[in-house]
């Protein structure tokens, strides 16, 4: 029985890891709580059921549009909403992504409608007996694609050059800015970096709860908050395994002790965090003053 | 009083709007010490909830259970404001947040007060027009007062630079701590007064974008003066009305002059154009968010435009 639960805590918290992610990243290059990046989440589930449902195609299809989609939905943020917006008032850029995250889920509604829509099935849903545990081809699927994202983007951020870049803009603007990185250019890759991964997690929520609707964004932001906090701001290793962590806690405290309780775990986790260990579990990569 | 010269419609637009003024303030306070709240929605629910179950469940008089909604909100708020002193900026944020969050599940698992069901039966109040009035009105005399205090420029310093403040001998940890408090009595008022004009709440009516809604009007109408609050409270919620008003004009335009081609179609994106419901509605105000934090950062109405404002005025009398 606790595996089991262990299981869907895993499913559920490789996607709030997938969002966390992209909270993060953003979070280290700009010093920017990026509200929109819920509704990214959102659209880039609705990218991949019209690729589904009405362009035909199968799943890894709707997965890399809805990564595209997102990926130039990221660039549109940067150039909509950051780089015009003064950095001298620090409530600007938060409030004008706050703006934008209005637009885009109000646009969603508009477009989409407001009623949750039901996701097609996109995989034979097959059961694997592992000892006590029960494992559908659906959830393999979805740890599967979690899992080699994130050991794709560790590489990516470790080993590649651009990667040092987002570090070292993470770790100090200015500096880095001196030594010759050119850090708009990084503030734009971590954009489109971290929209489509949140474009994929969107997609993959989809086949786990087989419907989306445009309210779904701010539900994930939220989340995606409160791990990206738990992991410690501009960490991403750590906004993998705290969205892991927040997975199990929510759905360990929805089994034993009760559903309507879950979401009250994940705020009182957040508010004991800020208050007694702001740098999170695993150590802030930012200046950001307390 | 108020209310009987008005017939419904416009009544109950007013009071939503007057509530959403008081709310701005409610976000005003702390954001003059510098504390950014995002869950200014949370203690309207503490006061909202307090009231309903004062006057629904004990009959308790309706200014009486708008004062504990009030005072309640209130003390909440220096609890939570004792901690928030800590820390700043995004960790401030995700504190209110949080905090407010943790309200509506409370206010879903807890089945006194409706649960799931939500609070039904609320008595409606037909004088909450007057009521909404005066308190604006009392709101704007008190930090009007406040502006021309010593309190009110240690508040600026505090806002400016919390360190030099203290320096310069401010008890900051007392002012940030008294604004914030402040700021939760305000919103606990404007939720009661919502509770006793919708006469239903439940578990979402105060969610997260009504916390962003109130930062809003603030940050519209201008967060540097006491006018902003209501001022950008007045425009955004009178945006909609002035759009909706405009089509009732279109209807005007004999139909003789738009039953042909070119025409009927210009006529009918027009009407479609200006029907306001929420989705729109909420997509103009995204956009007007995004331009006003590109081209009017600090707001609609700062300092110095009220100034000049005040200026030309002498000068046009001298004249």
């Amino acid at each position: 029985m606790i595996y089991q639960q262990l299981i869907n805590g895993l499913m559920l918290g490789a996607s709030y890891s997938l969002v966390a992610i992209g909270y993060t990243l953003i979070f280290g290059v700009l010093n920017l709580l990026y509200f929109a990046h819920g509704e990214v989440f959102m659209i880039g589930a609705f990218v991949g059921l019209y690729l589904v449902t009405l362009g035909g195609a199968n799943i890894y299809v709707a997965l890399l549009g809805a990564m595209i989609a997102c990926a130039v939905l990221g660039v549109i943020a940067v150039y909509v909403s950051v780089r015009p917006v003064s950095k001298d008032r620090p409530l600007a850029p938060l409030i004008s992504t706050i703006g934008l995250t209005i637009v885009i889920q109000n646009l969603a509604i508009y477009i989409f409608g407001g009623q949750q829509v039901a996701f097609p099935d996109t995989i034979k849903e097959q059961l694997y007996h592992i000892g006590p545990v029960t494992i559908s081809s659906v959830q393999i699927f979805i740890l599967a694609v979690a899992i080699a994202l994130m050991v794709l983007l560790w590489l990516f951020i470790e080993r590649t050059k651009m990667g040092r870049a987002i570090r070292a803009t993470a770790e100090n603007h200015e500096t880095a800015a001196l030594l010759g990185v050119d850090v708009n250019r990084v503030v734009l890759v971590t954009f489109i970096i971290g929209s489509g991964i949140a474009g994929v997690a969107g997609v993959l929520d989809g086949i786990k709860n087989s419907g989306i609707s445009p309210y779904m964004g701010l539900g994930a932001a939220v989340k995606g908050l409160i791990v990206m906090l738990l992991g410690g701001l501009g960490n991403v290793f750590g906004a993998m395994v705290a969205g892991l962590l927040l997975g199990m806690i929510e759905i360990l405290s929805s089994a034993y002790i009760g559903t309507t309780e879950r979401d009250f775990f994940s705020f009182a986790i957040l508010i004991l965090i800020l208050l007694y260990k702001p740098t999170g579990l695993f150590g802030t990569r930012t200046t950001e003053e307390r | 009083m108020l209310g009987e010269m008005l017939d419904g419609y416009t009544r109950s637009l007013l009071i939503f709007a007057g509530i959403n003024a008081i709310a701005a303030y409610s976000f005003y306070a702390p954001y003059k010490t510098g504390q950014v709240s995002l869950g200014q929605a949370g203690f309207m629910a503490v006061g909202a909830y307090a009231s309903a179950v004062l006057t629904h469940k004990f009959g308790i008089p309706f200014a009486a259970a708008v004062v504990f909604g009030g005072i309640l909100s209130g003390v909440i708020g220096v609890v939570v404001g004792f901690p928030a002193l800590r820390i700043k900026g995004i960790y401030l944020l995700l504190l209110t947040l949080g905090f407010s969050e943790i309200i509506s599940v409370i206010a879903l698992s807890w089945d006194y007060i409706g649960g799931a069901q939500g609070f039904r039966g609320i008595p409606f109040n037909q004088y909450t027009l007057d009521y909404v009035v005066g308190i604006i009105v009392v709101l704007i005399l008190l930090f009007a007062r406040i502006e021309r205090s010593s309190l009110g420029r240690a508040m600026d310093s505090i806002h400016q630079d919390e360190t030099a403040a203290e320096v310069m001998g401010i008890d900051v940890v007392r002012i940030k701590l008294f604004a914030f408090g402040l700021g939760a009595v305000i919103a606990g008022v404007a939720g009661a007064l919502y509770a006793h004009q919708a006469t239903y709440i439940d578990s979402s009516t105060f969610n997260i974008m009504v916390s962003v809604e109130i930062l809003m009007f603030v940050v519209v109408g201008g967060g540097s003066t006491y006018w902003g609050p209501v001022f950008g409270a007045a425009v955004l919620n009178a945006i909609p009305e002035v759009l909706r008003s405009l089509r009732d004009w279109l209807e005007i335009v004999p139909v003789a002059w738009t039953n042909f081609y070119p025409m009927n179609r210009i006529y009918d994106s027009l009407h479609d154009f200006l029907d306001f419901e929420n989705a729109k509605r909420l997509i103009a105000f995204g956009l007007i968010l995004i331009l006003m934090m590109i081209f009017r950062p600090d707001g609609l109405l700062t300092r110095d435009s009220l100034h000049r404002l005040r200026f030309w005025h002498r000068k046009a009398r001298h004249a």
